[in-house]
């Protein structure tokens, strides 16, 4: 160290270096290895559990464009029969005057299905979150 | 996941070839401790330095210390070890000096100053909390550190050789600095 400028920094660092300003003791290094783990294993988990929270996106998908198309496969068909539900139509419909919307066995049949689905896909979110 | 999870463990840009070198020795939490406590205290200081916030400083330490766990080094030597500790440590100042300044916080926040300290203690800070982050780094890197220049570049993703005109900027920024506050140092007798 020859240069007098280098000289006189280095000097003066190492004195403003001594000064010791921490104002409380550091961190246990116990506690930083076992928070290190901890967070370690919670990255393990989340790409363990990576897969299963795509399929469970992918199947909300699914159920959701299922439950459009049904619904737009006998639109017509429903929104009939809803308003059946007023005393008007009840009494007309019991006297034959009105025929009745047909909904087929196939689209009751979709409709239990599709429900069930649901159902399942509710619980399995729920204690998935538990 | 949890957020800080997440950033903690991002991977890491770069993982230095003293990780890939034989013996391979995972540390263990004996080791991790030892090294702990020969290196905490100084990191500490140069975050601090860096930051100017106390705060700040254990924060940013701990997030080292993550990120060092997180990189599962194997044994070399402390040397790399160390060095590898002060780099991602000057990656995590930098990180926060960008975070703060799109957060549109101070890029440089004032030193705190205790009142019980004395006042060359409380000139001495201002006057380095006047530099340049990357002025402050390289200075406490070659002056309080010991780092080589090849070390000083890798710490600071510099070419080695700009280290050494950059230090001696840096050198000369203090010294001005030093010299308008009326606190230049002394050319130590022989």
């Amino acid at each position: 160290m020859t240069d007098p400028l280098e000289t006189r920094i280095d000097a003066w660092m190492q004195e403003f270096a001594r000064f010791d300003e921490r104002p409380r003791a550091l961190p246990d290094p116990s506690m930083l290895w076992v928070r290190a783990k901890l967070m370690q294993s919670v990255v393990i988990a989340d790409r363990a559990a990576r897969p299963v929270t795509n399929a469970q996106i992918g199947s909300y998908l699914v159920v959701a464009a299922a439950w459009a198309a049904l619904l737009m496969w006998k639109w017509q068909a429903l929104v009939t029969w809803v308003r059946g539900f007023t005393p008007a139509h009840i009494v007309l419909g019991a006297t034959g005057v009105e025929s009745a919307a047909s909904l087929s066995l196939t689209f009751l049949g979709l409709l239990i299905v599709l429900g069930s689905l649901t159902v399942l896909l509710a619980f399995h979110t729920i204690l998935a979150e538990e | 996941m949890n957020a800080d999870a997440a950033v903690l463990f991002a991977p890491l840009a770069v993982r230095p070839a003293a990780f890939r070198r034989t013996p391979k020795r995972p540390m263990d939490e004996g080791r991790f401790e030892a090294f702990y406590r020969n290196t905490a205290g100084s990191l500490w200081s140069y975050v601090y330095r860096m930051t100017g916030n106390s705060a700040t400083a254990d924060d940013l330490l701990q997030k080292t210390f993550y990120r060092f766990l997180r990189a599962q080094p194997e044994i070399a030597s402390d040397d790399h070890l160390r060095h590898y500790l002060f780099k991602t440590a000057t990656n995590l100042v930098f990180d926060h000096f960008r975070e703060a300044k799109r957060g549109r916080e101070l890029v440089e926040p004032p030193p705190e100053f205790r009142p019980d300290r004395n006042e060359l203690r409380q000139d001495m800070t201002r006057a380095f909390a006047e530099l340049k982050p990357r002025e402050r780094a390289l200075l406490w890197l070659a002056h309080v550190e010991g780092c080589s220049h090849d070390e000083i570049a890798d710490a600071l993703g510099l070419k080695s050789k700009s280290v050494r005109v950059l230090l001696f900027r840096a050198r000369k920024r203090l010294g001005d600095v030093l010299t308008r506050r009326g606190l230049a140092p002394e050319a130590p007798h022989d």
